[in-house]
């Protein structure tokens, strides 16, 4: 079932994004909390 | 007639080939603006407010094409195929018209509350908007590709003697028709790629131009991600598509191999080579043993077939479908006997190919040794274009991936923009993912031919009945004003895409804030 | 369930409820389009004008796009032949609509004087050139159109591209045209203030009184001047669908048989000269919501009287009145229709709800003052 795994697929493929962000502001944070210590 | 044909080949060619330079634009940066939405009603951060806003600038940009020339390609199937319509209409506009009410309408209406609704629609309520915008735009290309994988594997239908037309038999076949199923996955996936590799070029190009970094890093680690995704999706899915072509498009895949004779089993696949229709035979190829065998069939004994033996079924057929023909006239005459229906019925399914001769015999049933020689001869299309458009495909493919890896990796290991060689390679990558497509595209609907519905309707049937000189001065206009289109959209493209989130005017970003320093 | 004749008189019926839906949105922005460069003096009223329809007119354009694609799985044939008959008629029409979704969305995305008149022609264009073209259509559906079918039930358009434009069919077109036009000012008197709306209701008392002469002058010539068509013997409603099968001749005043047969249908012609009188009053009193929904009954009365004047006929062949395509034999199997009733019935609702909701979370006036707020984001 291929549409079924599209469903699933796009939605990962999405959350995969959306956590990247997330991540990168993450790792943004702690540089400036590095770089302020 | 010959010349009605080529020309209405032509010109839907033309207009389709340029409906779909803008929707996989569309497709991908739908769910990209869906995506940094969600992350500006988490994180409550401007940034990616306008990143969605200034995204969403460019995607207003295409999205206005592609709705354009959307439709002429509505029109063109009653226009220029009006014989197709009548004989497949009744399988064939069903997705259509569902494609209209389920997607179209979705994405259209919400298309006008994305860019209009900021200040009136609350930020969940917005986000939603984004989110079913991106949903229509897939969807619609579910139902549209539904309706293109019947053409390529006619499942769920018959041919009705009493209407002259293919009718509907199972709705449940056509929806779910592997192929349908693979190359609406395939499809979107690419376009999928296609709008993540437009952000991460535009993004590398600010950059590179040390503009605005804060927006390009977070645009950039966003497409990473989501064209990472994407193009694993794609290749997954077109090595499924190539398995899915073997089993039911036979001759598709032996073009796409140049695969002229028979090999024994594991087949092996064709590198490179440079296809010798007439000779038959494929000059200067390198093979690597076993691959083809393994990719078509998945298995290690089963042969894939070539073109030379698939031309001796033809012949077969072809053989069979005359009779069918006659059958066939004999009942429109009246005569319903039930030996007449039997002999028919025996046949029926080669009526196609009996089909095939109408160009060279206009009667069918009188056709001499040497016509039915030329319509086997043209019951496979040309080799070369085919065998070399796949390859660049691949060959675009895999370099997506590498890039996509290398943009990833650098995301995660927060060196983005550190390596200003790759920023460069991306930006001038940003045209493969449509080199890929509109390749892709070519190997799929080319290697259909001489079937506009595969083993059922020949191409050179479907057209409308009108004059050479209506199609040659409806592709002049079209084609000149889809120039002049081009030249407008990639103008503003280029110029919104330079001046970057400044166009927003929130008078944060690098070009005012220029302004607003020489102003001091 | 039902059966197959039943089936095929709902898509008639779901056909005309799409073309109404067609009509009276498509109608407005169109109307508004050919407004566009005589109403708007200034840019800024221009922009006004434009953003009244800017967050609409994209999903009213897929009631015509569904309308094409429902008459594609519906009526098979008839999408054919008329889109391959009328083929020259066909490609103006597109190339006019090209104008309209990159007129709406470029038009102000650059600051030059030029560029945004070009445009705002292009705008006018694409919004005034279709609304004829589907009335000359109309027209000549009425009149019949000279087309065969063969054997194989291949169509061939035997008229040329002037035969099309005859004077009763332009007639309808220009009626046509002032049926969009009205719509369009009465949506402008509701969603615009001050000079504008006085101008938009100026021209809503100009154009009633005028829809409704040309809508009598269209009856009436229907009346005295065109045969309708009608059935002589048809196997079997519920047989399959192939036109050669039936008979039908000319015969005049058939197109008026409905009426009598179905007196309740006479409340679409009724409604048609009766409620241009009411878009006349709504205006004179500065009722700007019932201007707007007695404009909108309008464009269902006349489209009613044309469904009902025609039925079962959809389009009929002038040449061989046998081969006319009707809602029994030119339709598409029993299963499809069954298919797209199951899709209509689902989808159909949903769209009638987000549609309304998007409406109503953009409603209210614009004016300058939206315009300025919003300069930067707007059309
Ligand atoms: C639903 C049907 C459908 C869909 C989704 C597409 N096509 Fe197609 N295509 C056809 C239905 C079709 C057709 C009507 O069947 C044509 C016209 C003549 C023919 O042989 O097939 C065709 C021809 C055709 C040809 C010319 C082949 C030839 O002349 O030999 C090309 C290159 C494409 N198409 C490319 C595309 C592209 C880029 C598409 C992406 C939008 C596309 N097709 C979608
Ligand atoms: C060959 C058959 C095709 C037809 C008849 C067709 C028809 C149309 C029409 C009429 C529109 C405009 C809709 C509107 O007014 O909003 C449109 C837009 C669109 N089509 Fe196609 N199309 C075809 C091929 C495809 C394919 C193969 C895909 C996807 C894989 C596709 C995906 C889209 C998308 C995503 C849009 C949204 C507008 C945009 O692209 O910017 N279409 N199409
Ligand atoms: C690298 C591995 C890839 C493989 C093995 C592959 C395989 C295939 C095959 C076999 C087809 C023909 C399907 C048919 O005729 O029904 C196809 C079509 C297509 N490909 Fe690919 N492909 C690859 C990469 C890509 C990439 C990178 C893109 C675009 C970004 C792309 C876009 C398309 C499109 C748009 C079509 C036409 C739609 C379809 O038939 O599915 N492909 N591909």
């Amino acid at each position: 079932m291929w549409y079924f795994t599209w469903i699933l697929g796009v939605l990962l493929a999405c959350s995969f994004g959306i956590i990247n962000g997330l991540w990168f502001e993450q790792m943004e944070n702690n540089k400036n909390n590095d770089d302020n210590s | 007639m010959d010349h009605l044909v080529d020309l209405s080949r032509f010109q839907f060619a033309m207009t389709a080939m340029y409906h779909f330079l803008f929707v996989p634009l569309t497709l991908g940066l739908a769910w990209i603006l869906a995506i940094m939405e969600s992350l500006y009603v988490m994180t409550n951060k401007q940034v990616y407010k306008d990143m969605t806003k200034f995204w969403g600038k460019l995607f207003g940009i295409n999205f206005a094409l592609g709705v354009t020339t959307g439709l002429t390609m509505e029109f063109q199937f009653g226009t220029n195929w009006a014989y197709y319509s009548h004989y497949v209409g009744d399988i064939f506009g069903a997705p259509l018209a569902i494609e209209g009410m389920m997607a179209f309408f979705l994405e259209s209406t919400f298309v006008g509350l994305f860019f209009f609704g900021w200040d009136r629609l609350t930020r969940v309520q917005h986000l939603a908007t984004t989110w079913l915008v991106a949903l229509g735009t897939s969807l619609s290309a579910l139902w549209i590709l539904i309706a293109n994988g019947w053409m390529q594997n006619p499942v769920g239908s018959a041919f009705n003697y009493q209407t002259m037309r293919m009718e509907m038999t199972s709705f449940t076949d056509i929806l779910f028709n592997p192929v349908a199923q693979v190359k609406f996955v395939h499809t979107v996936s690419s376009g999928y790629v296609a709008g993540a590799m437009f952000v991460l070029a535009i993004s590398s190009y600010y950059l590179l131009k040390g503009r605005d970094l804060g927006f390009a890093k977070r645009s950039f680690a966003i497409a990473a991600a989501f064209g990472l995704a994407g193009i694993g999706s794609t290749i997954i899915l077109g090595d499924e598509s190539g398995y899915e072509v073997g089993d039911v498009q036979k001759v598709k895949l032996a073009a796409i191999e140049s695969e002229w004779q028979t090999h024994p089993a594991p087949a092996s696949f064709t590198l490179i080579g440079v296809p010798n229709q007439t000779k038959e035979r494929t000059d200067y190829a390198i093979k690597i043993p076993y691959a083809l065998g393994i990719i078509a069939t998945r298995s290690f004994d089963q042969k894939v077939t070539g073109l030379q033996d698939l031309m001796k079924s033809h012949e077969k057929r072809i053989r069979n479908g005359m009779i069918a023909y006659r059958e066939l006239q004999k009942i429109r005459d009246g005569d319903k006997s039930a030996r007449t229906m039997a002999a028919f019925n025996k046949v029926k399914k080669d009526l196609g190919y009996g089909l095939l001769l109408k160009p060279y015999a206009p009667n069918v049933v009188d056709a001499t040794e040497a016509q039915i020689q030329q319509a086997v001869k043209h019951s496979i299309p040309h080799v070369a274009p085919i065998f070399y458009s796949f390859r660049i495909m691949v060959a675009c493919g895999v370099i997506i991936l590498l890039i996509f890896l290398f943009a990833f990796y650098q995301s995660a290991r927060q060196r983005i923009g550190k390596n200003k060689l790759f920023l460069r390679i991306v930006l001038y990558s940003l045209p493969l993912p449509w080199i890929a497509i509109e390749t892709g595209w070519f190997v799929a609907e080319y290697g259909r031919q001489p079937w506009a519905i595969a083993e059922i309707l020949p191409t050179s049937m479907g057209v409308s009945t009108i004059s050479s000189a209506h199609v040659i001065s409806s592709i002049i206009a079209i084609a000149s004003f889809y120039t002049i289109l081009l030249i407008i959209e990639m103008f503003l493209m280029f110029r919104f895409a330079r001046l970057g989130p400044s166009s927003l005017k929130t008078g944060k970003y690098h070009f005012e804030k220029l302004e607003s320093k020489q102003g001091e | 369930m039902f059966d197959y004749e039943t089936f095929k008189v709902l898509w008639w019926l779901i056909i005309s409820i799409l073309l109404i839906g067609f009509v009276i949105t498509e109608g407005f922005d169109m109307g508004v389009g050919t407004l566009l460069p005589f109403m708007g003096k200034t840019d800024d009223e221009r922009r006004i004008l434009i953003n009244t329809i800017a967050p609409h007119w994209e999903g009213n354009q897929v009631w015509f796009v569904l309308a094409a694609g429902a008459i594609f799985a519906a009526w098979p044939s008839v999408y054919a032949t008329a889109f391959s008959g009328f083929y020259i008629a066909m490609m103006i029409t597109l190339m006019a609509l090209f104008f309209r979704p990159v007129g709406f969305d470029y038009r102000s995305k650059i600051q030059d004087k030029r560029w945004r008149s070009g445009w705002d022609w292009g705008i006018f264009i694409g919004s005034t050139v279709p609304p004829i073209i589907f009335g000359v259509a109309f027209g000549n559906l009425l009149q019949g159109v000279p087309y065969v079918l063969d054997n194989f039930l291949r169509s061939t358009y035997v008229g040329t591209f002037f035969g099309l434009l005859n004077p009763f069919a332009l007639l309808v077109g220009v009626f046509s045209l002032s049926l969009f036009v009205l719509q369009g000012t009465t949506w402008l008197q509701m969603k615009t203030e001050n000079e504008l709306r006085a101008r938009a209701r100026l021209i809503s008392l100009i154009c009633a009184p005028l829809t409704l002469v040309l809508f009598a002058l269209a009856g009436l010539w229907v009346y005295w001047g065109i045969n309708g068509y009608v059935i002589t013997a048809l196997p079997d409603l519920n047989g399959p669908s192939n036109p050669l099968l039936k008979t039908a001749v000319v015969q005049h005043g058939a197109w008026f048989l409905n009426y009598e047969k179905y007196p309740l249908t006479q409340i679409a012609p009724v409604a048609g000269l009766v409620l241009p009188v009411g878009v006349w009053i709504a205006s004179k009193f500065n009722r700007s919501g019932f201007a707007f929904i007695a404009s909108s009954l309008t464009q269902v009365a006349v489209l009613l009287t044309f469904a009902f004047s025609t039925f079962p006929f959809i389009m009929a062949s002038s040449i061989n009145p046998n081969m006319s395509f009707t809602v029994w034999d030119s339709v598409s199997s029993d299963l499809t229709l069954k298919v797209m009733t199951v899709a209509t019935i689902i989808f159909l609702p949903l769209i009638l709800i987000y549609t309304s909701w998007g409406y109503f979370k953009m409603h209210g006036r614009i004016g300058k003052d939206f315009m300025a707020k919003n300069k930067h984001s707007a059309y």
